[in-house]
Order: structure tokens, then C-alpha cells, then sequence
């Protein structure tokens, strides 16, 4: 990646700015997704790139919530 | 992958009206069955797919072909040849990937906001170490592919294949996908190219004026009569130059041959023309070197050719002449050599036409009629716009190999490879921005337009099918003129005559009709071939003088508008190239009129020319007999059998004029020609969604059109798949009782956008006038009408040149540690979680900005690492649900989140509906199901029609499909249910029917009062009517408010809903109250209430103070307070700014008496 070039330390500076840095200090929540192409549950760390493990597809989409919804038949 | 033949693929089959294998055919009903099979291969949006596979197949080779040498000129040995160029399948484009270069479909193209694009290569050969080097597949730049074109991936697919590719099958293609965006490139209309038009107008007196269109160039050359005197003009011209003058100049005519040429053996003509020779003589012209000289001096300097760095020495006013001429002035007739006599007939041709045009002012042209005019298509305007780029492609080229030559010591040989690939991103860049953009932009011919794409109007499946049939016309809008806005003659059957917009674009944007074609180019090689070989009675041009061109019976064969051959025998003439056309030996678009005015055959081979089929009749009979559509029921033959058999033929609009044209079987007498297919295909698409349109007063067909793309609906079979950003659909689309035959043709039966309603015509409760329904209430509660809504969100999480990236963020917590109410609804990741309930001010994606994003991050130039917030919020008052959630990446590697929320509406007061015909009525009223009248039999309405709706609109389409339906639904089958254009009248069939099961056959029955119980004291017209519902409701357009957001220059509330604005009280009402005198209120509504503020002023000076000081003064003593708008405020202080002094005199409003 580009932004990992050298970088000219600094006296004060010890983070380097740029993408290489963690940004979170808790650790990586993993998300589930559902894959668009197959429909295979796919986990996704933050930061990891979209895609479907198992077959590859780019598009993927948001598990429906656990909580309970109510809808107001009308 | 296996597909399985699921029994799907047949009902797209085109219907053949239930009709069994062993059921009789009558060429007299059954012809129209020709139409469902032209619709397979051409017509609606087939000519845009022709037109871009044209460009895709042969015109980018082309232009390649043309442009294809690259020599330096520096180093004499090096030279660079294109030797072929190809467009491969549409592939992804993502960087960094294994499987990046896989064909993608279009669905993934529009949720991941990519393009559907294509790699185009090109084959190179060069010179390196003095060796020939072949380098094949050379990528050159993406081309946008159209869906549906022979390179998409959904051209020929099954319906299975389709369904697999997230694909609806009825979908009719012909777009782009530009970023996600769907864009679709409209048909423009202009006129003819290279074609002389003659007109007669003030200004100019009688002019016969022509636009020459090459590759090269385009420019148009006048031929202008004024003061009896004959002039040509052009642009590179400084003043019109006498005609004669421009004969000599061509050279090699006496005197005497150019009176022939011009006026033949005609008296009148020479008589007219002669004064002319004078203007030559008076001039001092005599030979063609004076001649040209002449004309050089006027040659307008730092012309197109005039530009060459200075370095081509300065030639003499006789060469630039002579350059003008052969290659400038009429640029389509090309010059071979010196031989300028053809060029001299074209001119002599167009000063003939004005000499006839003053003499009989009937002989004008008509620059309306539908023959003079010509489509450009999407792979047109593509082919220009791609010519342009490849041309500053192969300059830049040049360029950067002249920068390598020029070095002095060169460390390698020079590869062109690399700059190819650099500088072919252009062309992508180019092509996507135009198409993106709108904005068509060739220097070459000063083309610069503005609006030529659109974004694909998805709101019903009809409004896409609209557009891709939608013309749009070059006229500007503000002219006052009906000429170019009113319905043509030679519009019949080429452009629907209902499908126009109301207003401003009135007859400007058209439709093409059922069955019209668009022409490609098809080439003049054959017919030139032919011209000269096979028919011995016509010769070329060139060998005949003036005198045997002009004499009677001598017939000039113009090719494309160009004078070609002399016949003698103009009837046997046409009547061979025609049946060598049916033979099938010449293009089936290559037409042929006779014009006995001029003397003229015209054949023509050009593109954009707009045409249709016709069965052909010969000898009083049709030449379609019933084992033709036998064949055709049984699938064996195809139209395009027909077609090289002579069955039937296109005729374009010129040719339709040497025609007699049957309507019917039964109308065919010894001199007609042809037969019309089917009479309801000059209605257009959208048009042909109305029952009984012929019945209608026009101008309500023409609000239907408008409408039925209004008309909330099915959009597609993947509408679901598809994240649309605003997206209507109806919850329980039914088909129309009543359907055409187009409805089928379109498929709209499989896609509708309405529901059936069963109305009553009656007066009811008061609140039916102006054409306000009644809602039956129980009918909302079955859902009648109910629709939901579907609304996009979308955030693209962005990374920023110092390597900073946005972020989703997570959850905010108050003090006790519980989630906010803002972020209720937000998941671990920061987006919405789906299935939830989205109230106004919630946050749907929790995204986060960094503060820093300028800086460079090396060394000490680094921002703060904090991130703000920029989340997207729901800001509709209503609440709704998230429906969808997706999460890819888009072509940038960035990635995309897209939210889908959803509504459900059920009709509520002020909801717009519309039948099919015109009739638009909002709900008045809705009413308890037993407060609604019934009928013995129980029958409750849907909906309860005001019947004064009738008598002004005379909608008697409405009336008859109300009739039509209630008689297919008492009978429980739909074979009654047709209402199609021009077909009998079904009255007194449906009185039948309904007289059969019980009903008056007048379709009215008794019905009893719901509130009264009383029976309703006359006999109800009543029965299924179809019903859509539209786009319009109220609860998009309620807006109301007190206090508020204001602008902030001035102060004011803020304008429009989406702001929270305010109601603008304006001049007109302000009128009103200064005529009553209500001087207190105005003075609320355009102060209190609005922009009112309080200003420190000096008595004294007039200028504002501050605080109670007055600056000017240096004191407190004479500042007072005011009130005023903030706008005069304003106004004050800007006018101080620009140094232009106000004072404001004070007086008292009750003056102390002293």
C-alpha cells in the first residue's frame, strides 16, 4: 500500500498517521453478513476487505435484527 | 450451470390470442400477428441496441482504420499502425484481485455503483531496431456497454439465465450503467445531412441551403436568390459570391454550359438566370484563374486550414480558392483530382431548385416533414464522440513519441505499449463523463450539447419503456412557433400521435410508434454497383451536359442527395431496384422515391431514417396468404423470412409517398401497393395502454400518456433486488379487465401499475366535486391501492491522500451507560440493524469523518487524529423500516453502504388516482363500507365517480371499457376484455353478454342508498374500471410551520419543504392587501413575522450606529432605535460597501406639536 512508505521519524511523534495504524484500541468486533451471491454466513472483521469467503462475491448484506419487532397492522 | 426449462420462457412467448394449431387463419384477422413477430427483431428499443452494435462492430473499426498510422517526425523509420481494434465482454475493474478481470452483470454494476464496461483492444504493429513488431491485445480504454447489446451478458440469455443474473427478463435494455446510475442516451432529432433544402423566407428571400457532413467536417453552404441576383455563402466565406462566378472557378464550363446545366432547355429558367453572367462580368471575372482569385480574396483567414504552426508558406488567393472549394464548400462531394464538374451539377442542382422555387413558391421544402429529418441514435453519438477522443488519443500519442525522439541519447527503443494504456484513459474518462454528464462535446463540428442523456426513470416499468421511445428535438423551447411543435402528416405510423409531453416541450419530444425502425448506415457500394451495372437504362452523371439532364423525361438517380446517373425510364427504374430489394439482393433499408417535380429518383442509404413495415400487394392481392402465418404460428419462419421473401418490406417516410397504402383487406384495389399490418401501431407504446383510445377526445389520450408513467406499480421482477433510490410499488398490482393487444405486446399485463376498481357513477356526499373519488374504506382495509415506498441511503466510507480513512463509528452512550435514543436502532457496526422501525432523527449509518484530511502526514504535518462525526440520519417526519442493508465495495476500492427503508401507505385523503383516460381525481372523501350504496346483488363499489366528469371531457373510452369489463368479469372469461385502437365497436356484443348473465344491457343497474336505505331513485352505471394509482401523495407534500429555520443572508424564513420553509406571501397577495388597505397586516406578514430586526440609527448623520453610539458622530445623542426588515438592512450596508452613501431621514409617526 502506498501509505506505507518511510516515513521521516520524528522526535515527537512515536503513532505514524496513515492506514497501517490500529485505530481502535478495544479488539476487532467480528460482524455476521449474509453473502448475496450464495447466501453463506460470512464474518467479517473491521477493517477486513468485503467479500464472501466461499465464493468470492463482493455484495453483502445485513442479518436481519434479534430483537423483537412489532408491526401495527393496518 | 444447468438451466431448467421451468415453462417460464413460454409465457414470453408472443401470444397468438389462444388460437389452436388446427384453428383457420384469415389473413384478414390474423395479419396482425406479423407485429409480435417484428417486435422480435426490431422496433421500441431494438434500434438503440442496432445502433450501438452498428458502432461496437464496424464503426469503431472504422474510425481505427481511418486514423490508423502514427509516423514520426523525427525518425523517419519509426511508424505505428492500428491493425484492429475489438470490444471484448463487459469485465469488473476492481485492482488487487485474482478474479478482478471476470465478466460482471449488470445487477452488480448497479449495487456496487461500478460501470458496465467493456476492455477495448487494439492490435498494434511497429518499428523497433528496425524490425516489424506485432503486439495483439493491447488494451486501450472501457467503453460502456448498453444492456442488451451483443457484447452484454444478457443478450440472448433465457429467462432462467436472466433470473440467475439477478435479471428481469422483461427489462428492455438499451441503457447504460454509468457509476451505478442508469442512463439512457434519447434519440435526437435533426435534420437531414447532405440533403438541399429549399425554403423562402424574409430575410434571406428564396434560399436552397445544404449541410455537408463528413468525418472531417461539417458545414452548410447557401444558394441564395436575392434581387433576382443568385449568391452562394458559407461561413469560410466573408460575403456571398456570385453563383456564375463560382461555376467559372470550378472550371472547364463555358458560359453557355452553365446556362444549360442550370436551366436546361427552359425558357423561364434562362431568362432568370441570365442577369447573372452580368455580376461575373461586372466583377471583371472572366477565366477560371480570375474566378479563383476572386473567390480566394474572400476565403476568410485563419480558417480551419490556416493554422498549421506558420510553417506551410503562404499560398496565393488562387490556391486558397481552390482549397476552399474542393474540400470546404459542399465538403460530401468528393473531389478525385481536379474534376470538379460534379460539384459543379450540385450547385447547378441547387440553384435549379431556387430558380423552380421563385417561379412556383409550392416547390419549398419542408423542413417539418418527418422525411427530412433524421435520428441519431445512442451508437451515433457514440461513434462521434469516440471519433474525437481516438483523434486527440493518437495526437497525444504523437506527442509523447516525439518527446522520445527528441532526447538525444536514448537508453532503450521506444515502445509505444505503455503511452498507449496512459493515454487511452482519456478516451474512458471521456466517454463515461459524457454519458454521466449529458454533455456531448465534439470540437471538430463545434458540437456542443447539453442534455442528451437521462437518468433511466424507473418509477413504473411503462416510464422506462417510455424513455427509451422518447425523441427529443434540437428546436429550442422559447421559440413561438407551431411549425415544428403540431402533428405532421408524415408522422402517421412513424411517431405516436398521442405520446407528448403537455406545456413547454408540446410537440417538441415525440414518440416513435409500435412498429418503427431506425435505419443504420448500410453502405451505397451495392447500389452504386448496381446503378452502374445491372440497369442499362441509367448512366452517370458525368457524361451528360446540362441540355440532357433538362430535358423531359430524363430522370437524375440522386444517391444520398448527390446527383448520380440519368435514367430515361424512371418508372422501370424504381420499379427493378425494388424488386431487387424484396429479392433480397440490396439492404431491405435502402429506399427509393420518385419525384416528378424535380424530375428526381432518390435513393437513400444513410442512417437515422425513420421507417416502418407493409405487407406488399401486387396485382390487387396480398402477398401474405395464410400459410405464411401458418409457418409463422408454428415458429418455422421468422420476419425476417418475410422479409427476403418479399412478404413484406420497411418503406421510410419519402418512400411511403409513392405508395398506396390499404388499411384493410377489403379496402385493396388494383392500384395499391401495400397493406397496412395492423392499424393500432401508430400508437406508440405508452399510447397503446388505453382502451379505446378512439373513442377519446385526443387531448385525453395525450394526459394518459403523461400519466400511465405517473402510475405507481410493478417495476420489474427484480425491483425487489434492485436498491432504486426512491422506489414505488403497489402492494396487490392487478391486469387490466380490459387490455389491448400492445398491453400484451409490452407485456404491461406482466408488469402492471393499477388495480380494478369497481365504480359506481354517481353523485355522492359533496365531496366528489372536481373530480374528487370516493374510497370505499372496507376497500383501503383490502388493500386497494396500497403501496409502499422504498427509499436509498447510501455513504461511501472514503480514504484521503495522507492515508486517513472515514470510519463507521460506534454506538453513543448517556451517563447510566444506555444506548441513546439516536442510536437506538444501530447495530455493533454502526449501521441500522435490519427489520427495525426508523423514527425522524435516528441515526441509520453511524460514519465518521477524520478532522484531519489535508495534511501531508510526513514529519511535523500531521492534523489531530480525532474523527467527526458524519452520520446519516432519517429525516422524514413518517417513520419506516429498514428493509436492506448491503455493504460492498465500489471501482475506487471504497467501501459502499446503501440503506433501504421502507413505508407502506394505504390511500388517505388527497391521494392522487387516475382511470386510464385522462380522468385524475384525488380522494375526497373515504367512506364506511355501509354507508356506501349497494346493489341487489350485494355489490359494493370501490370507488364512486362524480358524473359530471363526463359531459366536458367526453371520455367515451371510459364509458365503454367500464362496459367492456363488466361484461368479461359476468362471463368469467377474457376474450371480451380487448379494447384495441381502431378495431368495432363492442356495444352492442357486450349488451349481449350482459343481457346473457341477468345485467341491463345498458351496464346500469339499481342500487340502494347505504345511508338511507332507500332505493336510489335511477337505474347506476356501474362496473370495473382500471384504476392507477399515482405517484402524488399527500403525505410527500404536507408541510406546515410556525417558527422556524431562516436563511442566513437575509434573514427570512427559508423556502420549500425539505427546509422547513415558510409560506411566501407573495407580490400577488401583497397586492391584495395594499387594494383592501390592510396596511397592519402586511406589515406583520413582510416584517414581524419575516426578517424584522432592530437598528441603532443617527438622527443626525442618517447612518446606522452600533449600541446607542454612532461612530460618524463620535456620540449617543441623536441615535435612536428602529425596526426594519433585515433585508433593507441589508440593502443599506451592501450600497455603503460598493461606496455609495444612504442616509435614512427619521421622522416621527406622531409628530410632537412644538
Amino acid at each position: 500500500m502506498s501509505s506505507e512508505q518511510y516515513q521521516v521519524p520524528t522526535g515527537s511523534g512515536s503513532q505514524a498517521p496513515g492506514g497501517s495504524r490500529n485505530f481502535d484500541a478495544e479488539p476487532p468486533t467480528a460482524m455476521h453478513y449474509l453473502c448475496g451471491d450464495c447466501a453463506t454466513r460470512v464474518r467479517l472483521e473491521k477493517g477486513q476487505p468485503i467479500r464472501c469467503g466461499s465464493c468470492g462475491a463482493r455484495v453483502l448484506y445485513k442479518e436481519r435484527t434479534k430483537r423483537m419487532v412489532q408491526f401495527e397492522a393496518r | 450451470m444447468t438451466v431448467l426449462d421451468d415453462g417460464f420462457e413460454a409465457l414470453l412467448e408472443p401470444f397468438y390470442n389462444g388460437k389452436k394449431l388446427t384453428d383457420p387463419i384469415s389473413t384478414k384477422e390474423d395479419k396482425y400477428q406479423l407485429l409480435p413477430a417484428f417486435l422480435k427483431v426490431k422496433g421500441l428499443v431494438k434500434q438503440h441496441i442496432d445502433s450501438y452494435n452498428y458502432f461496437i462492430n464496424q464503426e469503431i473499426k472504422d474510425i481505427v482504420k481511418a486514423n490508423r498510422l502514427i509516423k514520426s517526425d523525427q525518425e523517419e523509420s519509426f511508424w505505428l499502425e492500428f491493425t484492429d481494434i475489438r470490444v471484448g465482454k463487459p469485465t469488473r475493474n476492481d485492482y488487487s484481485d485474482v478474479v478482478s478481470r471476470s465478466e460482471v452483470n449488470p445487477m452488480e454494476c448497479r449495487l456496487r455503483d461500478m460501470t458496465y464496461a467493456a476492455d477495448v483492444v487494439v492490435d498494434i504493429v511497429y518499428i523497433r531496431d528496425r524490425h516489424k513488431i506485432r503486439h495483439n491485445n493491447v488494451l486501450l480504454c472501457r467503453i460502456p456497454v448498453m444492456l442488451k447489446s451483443a457484447k452484454c451478458c444478457l443478450s440472448g440469455a433465457s429467462n432462467s439465465e436472466m433470473e440467475v443474473m439477478n435479471e428481469c427478463p422483461l427489462d428492455p435494455g438499451g441503457y447504460f450503467i454509468i457509476g451505478g446510475t442508469e442512463k439512457v442516451i434519447l434519440i435526437q432529432e435533426q435534420l437531414s445531412k447532405n440533403r438541399v433544402i429549399v425554403e423562402a423566407d424574409e430575410k434571406m428571400g428564396v434560399h436552397a441551403s445544404v449541410t455537408s457532413s463528413t468525418h472531417e467536417r461539417k458545414s452548410k453552404t447557401y444558394v441564395i436568390l436575392k434581387k433576382e441576383r443568385i449568391t452562394l455563402a458559407h461561413n469560410i466565406l466573408m460575403e456571398p459570391i456570385p453563383i456564375v462566378i463560382v461555376f467559372k472557378a470550378l472550371g472547364g464550363l463555358t458560359d453557355c454550359e452553365i446556362m444549360e446545366l442550370v436551366a436546361g432547355g427552359d425558357a423561364r429558367y434562362q431568362d432568370d438566370f441570365l442577369i447573372n453572367f452580368d455580376e461575373a462580368t461586372k466583377a471583371g471575372v472572366y477565366t477560371q484563374q480570375q474566378a479563383l482569385e476572386y473567390v480566394g480574396q474572400r476565403v476568410k483567414m485563419g480558417g480551419p486550414r490556416g493554422r498549421q504552426f506558420g510553417s506551410a508558406p503562404r499560398r496565393s488567393h488562387a490556391e486558397e480558392g481552390l482549397d476552399a472549394l474542393a474540400n470546404i464548400i459542399i465538403a460530401h462531394v468528393t473531389i478525385q483530382g481536379l474534376e470538379f464538374y460534379p460539384k459543379a451539377i450540385y450547385i447547378a442542382m441547387m440553384v435549379r431548385r431556387v430558380l423552380m422555387a421563385s417561379h412556383n413558391p409550392k416547390l419549398v421544402d419542408d423542413r417539418d416533414f418527418v422525411g427530412n429529418k433524421r435520428l441519431e441514435l445512442a451508437g451515433q453519438l457514440l461513434s462521434l464522440l469516440f471519433e474525437d477522443l481516438f483523434k486527440g488519443f493518437v495526437s497525444n500519442l504523437k506527442m509523447n513519441m516525439e518527446n522520445f525522439f527528441k532526447k538525444p541519447n536514448r537508453t532503450s527503443a521506444y515502445d509505444p505499449v505503455g503511452p498507449i494504456k496512459g493515454q487511452g484513459a482519456f478516451i474512458t474518462q471521456g466517454l463515461n463523463r459524457a454519458i454521466q454528464s449529458g454533455n456531448w462535446t465534439v470540437k471538430r463540428f463545434n458540437m456542443n450539447r447539453a442534455g442528451v442523456t437521462h437518468v433511466l426513470s424507473r418509477l413504473s416499468y411503462i416510464a422506462a419503456l417510455g424513455m427509451m421511445t422518447r425523441i427529443s428535438s434540437q428546436f429550442e423551447k422559447t421559440r413561438k412557433v407551431s411549425g415544428p411543435r403540431a402533428l405532421q402528416m408524415s408522422q402517421w405510423g412513424m411517431l405516436c400521435t398521442s405520446d407528448t409531453p403537455e406545456g413547454e416541450a408540446c410537440g417538441l419530444v415525440k414518440n416513435l410508434a409500435l412498429m418503427t425502425h431506425i435505419t443504420t448506415d448500410v453502405g451505397d457500394e451495392a447500389v452504386k454497383e448496381w446503378i452502374h451495372g445491372v440497369d442499362s437504362g441509367a448512366e452517370a452523371i458525368e457524361n451528360f451536359s446540362g441540355t440532357e439532364m433538362h430535358t423531359a423525361g430524363a430522370y437524375i438517380v440522386h444517391l444520398n442527395g448527390t446527383p448520380f446517373a440519368l435514367t430515361h425510364s424512371p418508372k422501370r427504374f424504381a420499379a427493378r431496384f425494388r424488386t431487387l430489394r424484396r429479392r433480397g439482393w440490396l439492404s431491405p433499408f435502402a429506399s427509393i422515391h420518385i419525384n416528378s417535380h424535380f424530375s428526381a429518383i432518390h435513393i437513400a442509404t444513410d442512417e437515422g431514417r425513420i421507417c416502418r413495415p407493409y405487407i406488399i400487394v401486387q396485382n390487387g392481392r396480398s402477398k401474405l396468404k395464410p400459410e405464411h402465418l401458418r409457418l409463422l404460428q408454428l415458429g418455422k419462419a421468422s420476419f425476417d423470412d418475410f422479409l427476403t421473401h418479399g412478404i413484406v418490406e420497411y418503406l421510410d417516410v419519402n418512400e411511403e409517398n409513392d405508395t398506396l397504402v390499404a388499411l384493410y383487406e377489403h379496402d385493396i384495389v388494383p392500384a395499391t401497393t401495400h397493406l397496412e399490418i395492423e392499424p393500432f401501431t401508430i400508437l406508440g407504446a405508452v399510447a397503446g395502454l388505453i382502451p379505446f383510445p378512439h373513442h377519446n377526445q385526443s387531448p385525453r389520450n395525450t394526459y394518459q400518456c403523461a400519466m400511465g408513467k405517473q402510475a405507481i406499480g410493478a417495476i420489474a421482477y427484480n425491483q425487489f433486488n434492485r436498491i432504486d433510490t426512491l422506489l414505488y410499488t403497489l402492494v396487490y398490482p392487478q391486469r387490466p379487465m380490459v387490455i389491448t393487444k400492445t398491453i400484451q405486446l409490452v407485456h404491461y399485463d406482466k408488469l402492471p401499475a393499477g388495480q380494478n376498481a369497481t365504480v359506481v357513477v354517481m353523485s355522492y356526499s359533496g365531496y366528489d366535486i372536481e373530480d374528487a373519488l370516493v374510497l370505499n374504506k372496507a376497500s383501503l382495509d383490502r388493500g386497494f391501492g396500497r403501496c409502499q415506498v422504498f427509499r436509498k441511503y447510501t455513504a461511501e466510507l472514503q480514504s484521503y491522500p495522507n492515508g486517513r480513512r472515514d470510519r463507521m463509528g460506534g454506538v453513543a452512550k448517556d451517563e447510566d451507560g444506555l444506548v441513546i435514543d439516536k442510536h437506538a436502532i444501530l447495530d455493533e457496526d454502526g449501521m441500522a440493524m435490519v427489520g427495525e422501525r426508523v423514527f425522524s432523527g435516528n441515526t441509520m449509518l453511524k460514519k465518521e469523518t477524520p478532522v484531519d484530511k489535508g495534511t501531508t502526514g510526513i514529519g511535523t504535518d500531521r492534523g489531530p487524529d480525532d474523527f467527526s462525526d458524519a452520520s446519516l440520519n432519517y429525516k422524514i417526519a413518517d417513520a419506516a423500516y429498514i428493509d436492506k442493508v448491503m455493504i460492498s465495495t465500489n471501482e475506487r476500492d471504497h467501501p459502499v453502504i446503501k440503506v433501504q427503508t421502507r413505508q407502506t401507505r394505504r390511500p388517505e385523503l388527497g391521494d392522487k388516482f387516475s382511470s386510464r383516460h385522462g380522468q385524475k381525481g384525488v380522494v375526497g372523501i373515504i367512506v364506511d363500507q355501509e354507508d356506501m350504496p349497494f346493489a341487489d346483488s350485494g355489490l359494493v363499489p370501490d370507488i364512486i365517480m362524480n358524473p359530471h366528469g363526463f359531459p366536458s371531457r367526453m371520455t367515451v373510452g371510459k364509458l365503454f371499457e367500464c362496459l367492456t369489463g363488466k361484461a368479461s368479469i359476468v362471463h368469467g372469461r377474457p376474450e371480451h376484455g380487448f379494447g384495441d385502437a381502431f378495431r368495432s365497436h363492442p356495444v352492442e356484443e357486450m349488451g349481449k353478454v350482459l343481457v346473457e348473465h341477468g345485467f341491463s344491457w345498458e351496464g346500469k343497474d339499481y342500487f340502494t342508498s347505504g345511508i338511507t336505505g332507500e332505493p336510489l331513485e335511477c337505474y347506476i352505471y356501474n362496473g370495473p374500471i382500471y384504476y392507477q394509482r399515482l405517484k402524488h401523495m399527500v403525505q410527500d407534500k404536507m408541510h406546515s410551520r410556525a417558527r422556524g429555520p431562516r436563511a442566513i443572508l437575509t434573514r427570512q424564513p427559508t423556502e420549500g419543504r425539505s427546509r422547513d420553509g415558510g409560506l411566501r406571501l407573495g407580490e400577488m397577495e401583497r397586492d391584495c392587501l395594499i387594494a383592501y388597505g390592510a396596511s397592519q397586516l402586511l406589515l406583520e406578514r413582510l416584517m414581524y413575522s419575516s426578517d424584522v430586526t432592530q437598528i441603532d440609527i443617527c438622527q443626525k448623520c442618517g447612518l446606522f450606529g452600533y449600541k446607542g453610539y454612532c461612530q460618524t458622530c463620535k456620540s449617543t445623542r441623536e441615535v435612536t432605535q428602529m425596526n426594519m426588515p433585515y433585508a433593507a438592512k441589508l440593502l443599506v450596508q451592501e450600497l455603503v460597501s460598493m461606496n455609495v452613501g444612504v442616509r435614512l431621514e427619521l421622522e416621527d409617526t406622531f409628530p410632537h406639536e412644538k
